[in-house]
């Protein structure tokens, strides 16, 4: 018997739905450009050989994935009317649209979707690599069927397949020369809402409607540019004046966010960020003394007052993380809170667990020092690890603070080992397969490879734990394991959860549905239009 | 006779210029060599990390599994025929990269030139003709302020000033992206964005060469030639332009020639606070990713510049003062 997950004849609705709920239908009439601020200007506009946030941010208009996701974190259909899992989770079987049209008018086939997932993102892609590591081949047996043949189950791949994270390339356009130096990097051609048409760099990304897009009537908007603007308080400039419409990411300081808040033109959202899950992190280097004693690393974690960061760091924008897994989780049962770190006396127990551990308060007041490596992102990396210093002091731990460029940094934090402990914000992503394995696994070990496991702790339970994890079709059984998981890592505590970073988003209110998936900003716009 | 002696002094100087550009390139690629972590770690951080796999396949994508001295073979090479080499990170050539900035830089660059240039000779020039009176004292307060005050604190008071509170020009970019405008209508808009920027980077220098313009006023005014012109009876007005002006003016140029390379410096951040899509801010993005080549790229390009632009300036000597010869 198969399982069998039709979405086509939901799709129309849920559509509608997403329309109607936001605003009356007539209110949505065509034209108009939105200006969005995209901060750093992205390297280069080829989402499948590169992850980093900016390309996204731009390419997401571009390419349609095969699905897309709704803010439950189910899976709606794109590219893909429907598909279909087996019992055993080995065969995925994607029925495609077949409407569906590249913009350079060449119509999309399920050859594109076996060259897209064969040939670039399972070899070239920085995740895909290790998504589509059990993908063995793409069948296809017409042009609108694409079989996925997995070597073993992986339900977290499921969560792959939007057109941020496993972007649908056009085979007749990237399917010759070399794909990682194609000349189509900086030209993007997919099947998405908005075509590509100019790149001025330094300035902006200028993309126009695509007028054959297979969705009817969509897009609304005429025209969509991406500005990059260097300066922090220009771009709150361009905000406050109307010349720019739409910015996330920590784009704009969260300082200057309460300030545009107050205008009446701006608004303020948090949601958008739900297949992403950043989480504020402390991580310890667990082979050096005297953190590779466990009390004291849970004394450090009892040690930071977590509403104290949110409230004064982070301007409010976050909660405090109770664990591994992000409480975005909570909805598939993934979600549990691990071992009580904001406990109400958590000073007192910090001193008992570090004179437990043999480190005595000596004269100067001090157990041991510590260097801590702060992050390279920006000011509020700074002033967190001056709240870090602050709280370690409390229970007598000297912590000397180290800034180094972003090169130099993951250098020494992924790659030497060089460090005590230092700060980070990893995403959770669209399930702890990609987000949070990494962070403990012993095959995740490695020198020279940035955010993974870097403090270097691993059990074989934990391990075990997360490959049945891996391979496990039955939610009810995925969620029990990673309850167990978040057990047993919050005890051993090689990472500190500080906060879940909720990144505000500035929408201009001339618009509207423009965050409207849980990708947020990684999203297509289709929808949004103006007032 | 002159022109064409003039012709093969220039000549002569481009080609001596050839060793010392040269030279620059192969001691800036040995200095970078010296930072540590590299462009394959930071576009994996970028990503928000990356199977080792990746990484091991961008290094060899880059060349950097080979030993410094091969790879800076191939990077001469390239060079001696142009290839400036690709930059992974943008993924694009290196020299479209550049070509792309240099004029916006060029445009901003030339504009603060002539205006802080223009405005910084007539107010030194009328300060020294106001000398000690409470006209020169303004003039000289005022340029000691511009002097001392931060590029970015200028920058972002006037973008409060004139863009958001009085809404005369736009905050930041080169032109506007909503209506993309062609033809004159465009020349227009980018002379209307270019403004602020140009205004803000224009009054450290033209502080500069207002001080400079003045002193050496002064200092000429009180030489025996003066003295001689005065009694053969010209007037003061005449004395002013045709000898005292023109002597005065040397040292400006002077300082004006050395000055182009710092005006590149401030560049980055007037060109970072206005978003001015020129060359220091791609510099800029390139030192921290360790994209090498580019930032070789953008070396050779700006040392090119300042070679040529010191010619020039030895050049203008020449027409201002006929006693320097050239050779």
């Amino acid at each position: 018997m198969l399982i069998i997950r039709r979405l086509a004849a939901v799709s129309a609705g849920l559509l509608a739905a997403a329309v109607l709920a936001s605003a009356p239908a007539s209110a949505q009439k065509p034209g108009g450009t939105l200006v969005q601020i995209t901060q750093p200007e992205p390297p280069n506009l080829a989402p499948y050989i590169s992850t980093s946030g900016p390309i996204g941010q731009v390419t997401a208009k571009v390419f349609d994935g095969l699905l897309e996701y709704g803010f439950d974190l189910k899976p709606v259909p794109s590219l893909a009317e429907s598909f279909e899992v087996t019992p055993d989770g080995k065969t995925i079987t994607f029925k495609l649209r077949q409407n569906a049209k590249f913009h350079d008018g060449k119509p999309f086939t399920s050859a594109d979707v076996r060259f897209t997932f064969m040939d670039v993102l399972k070899k070239v892609h920085p995740r895909g690599i290790a998504t589509f590591r059990e993908l063995t081949a793409v069948e296809t047996p017409d042009p609108y069927t694409a079989i996925f043949k997995l070597e073993k189950a992986a339900p977290y791949m499921l969560m792959a397949f939007s057109g941020y994270e496993s972007p649908v390339l056009p085979q007749h356009v990237y399917g010759s020369g070399d794909i990682k130096t194609h000349a189509n990097a900086n030209i993007p051609v997919g099947t998405g809402p908005f075509r590509f048409v100019e790149w001025r760099r330094g300035e902006f990304v200028r993309l126009d409607k695509n007028k054959d897009y297979w969705r009817a009537g969509l897009p609304y908007l005429d025209r969509i540019v991406v500005r990059f603007i260097g300066d922090s308080s220009t771009r709150t400039a361009a905000l406050e004046k109307g010349e720019a419409h739409v910015a996330g990411f920590g784009a704009i300081p969260y300082n200057d966010v309460k300030k545009l808040a107050a205008l009446p033109s701006v608004e303020v959202t948090t949601k958008g960020y739900e297949m992403v899950s950043p989480i504020v992190e402390l991580l310890l280097n667990t082979k050096h003394a005297p953190l590779d004693n466990q009390k004291v690393r849970q004394a450090l974690a009892y040690a930071i007052d977590r509403q104290f960061v949110i409230d004064n760091v982070w301007f409010g924008y976050g909660k405090p993380a109770a664990g591994p897994i992000s409480s975005n989780f909570a909805p598939s049962g993934m979600f549990e809170a691990g071992k009580d770190y904001n406990a109400a006396d958590r000073v007192a127990r910090a001193n008992a667990l570090l004179d437990e551990a043999g480190f005595p308060k000596k004269a100067d007041g001090f157990r041991f020092e510590l260097v801590h490596d702060l992050t390279p992102y920006g000011e509020e990396w700074q002033r967190f690890g001056e709240a870090v210093q602050q709280q370690l002091a409390q229970v007598g731990v000297k912590v000397t603070l180290r800034y180094e460029d972003v090169a130099k940094w993951l250098k020494r934090v992924y790659t030497d080992y060089d460090y005590d402990i230092s700060s980070n914000f990893l995403y959770n992503l669209a399930d702890p397969v990609l987000g949070v394995h990494r962070s403990f696994h012993s095959d995740r070990i490695r020198p020279g490879t940035v955010f993974v496991n870097g403090a270097r702790w691993s059990s074989p339970e934990t391990d075990k734990i997360m490959d049945q994890a891996t391979v496990e079709p039955d939610p009810a059984k995925r969620g029990a394991l990673y309850r167990e998981l978040i057990k047993q890592t919050s005890e051993a505590s090689p990472v500190i959860y500080v906060l879940e970073l909720q990144f505000p988003t500035l929408v201009n209110k001339q618009f509207k549905n423009v965050i409207t998936s849980p990708l947020g900003i990684y999203g297509n716009y289709a929808t949004a239009y103006r007032e | 006779m002159r022109g064409t002696a003039l012709l093969f002094y220039i000549l002569r100087r481009l080609l001596q210029t050839v060793p010392v550009v040269l030279g620059v390139v192969v001691l800036n690629f040995l200095l970078l060599q010296l930072a540590p972590g590299d462009l394959a770690t930071v576009l994996a951080g970028e990503a928000g990390g990356a199977p080792k796999e990746y990484i091991d396949l961008l290094r060899q994508r880059f060349g950097q599994d080979q030993p410094v001295i091969v790879q800076l073979y191939r990077y001469m090479a390239g060079l001696l025929t142009l290839d400036l080499g690709y930059s992974f990170r943008q993924s694009a050539p290196v020299l479209q990269l550049l070509l792309d900035r240099l004029w916006p830089t060029l445009l901003l660059m030339g504009t603060t030139f002539l205006l802080s240039l223009g405005f910084g000779v007539t107010m030194g020039l009328l300060a020294a003709l106001w000398v000690r009176t409470w006209k020169d004292h303004i003039v000289s307060v005022v340029a000691i302020i511009f002097y001392a005050t931060p590029l970015f604190w200028v920058g972002l008071m006037l973008i409060l000033l004139f863009s958001i509170k009085l809404g005369w020009f736009p905050t930041s970019g080169m032109e506007d992206v909503v209506a993309f405008n062609e033809g004159w209508d465009r020349v227009v808009d980018i002379a209307h964005h270019l403004v602020l920027p140009s205004i803000t980077l224009s009054l450290f220098y033209l502080a500069l060469y207002a001080r400079l313009m003045r002193a050496s006023m002064l200092e000429q005014r009180g030489l025996d030639y003066v003295t001689t012109a005065r009694a053969k009876g010209l007037s003061e007005r005449q004395i002013t332009i045709r000898h005292v002006l023109r002597n005065a003016l040397l040292p400006v140029v002077t300082m004006a020639g050395v000055q182009v390379g710092s005006l590149l410096g401030g560049s980055v951040i007037v060109e970072s606070v206005f978003a001015w899509p020129g060359l220091g801010q791609l510099a800029y993005q390139s030192l921290f990713a360790r994209d090498f080549n580019l930032l070789l790229g953008i070396f050779f390009l700006s040392s090119c510049l300042v070679v040529i632009v010191n010619l020039i300036v030895d050049v203008v000597y020449v027409l201002l003062d006929p006693r320097i010869r050239i050779g």
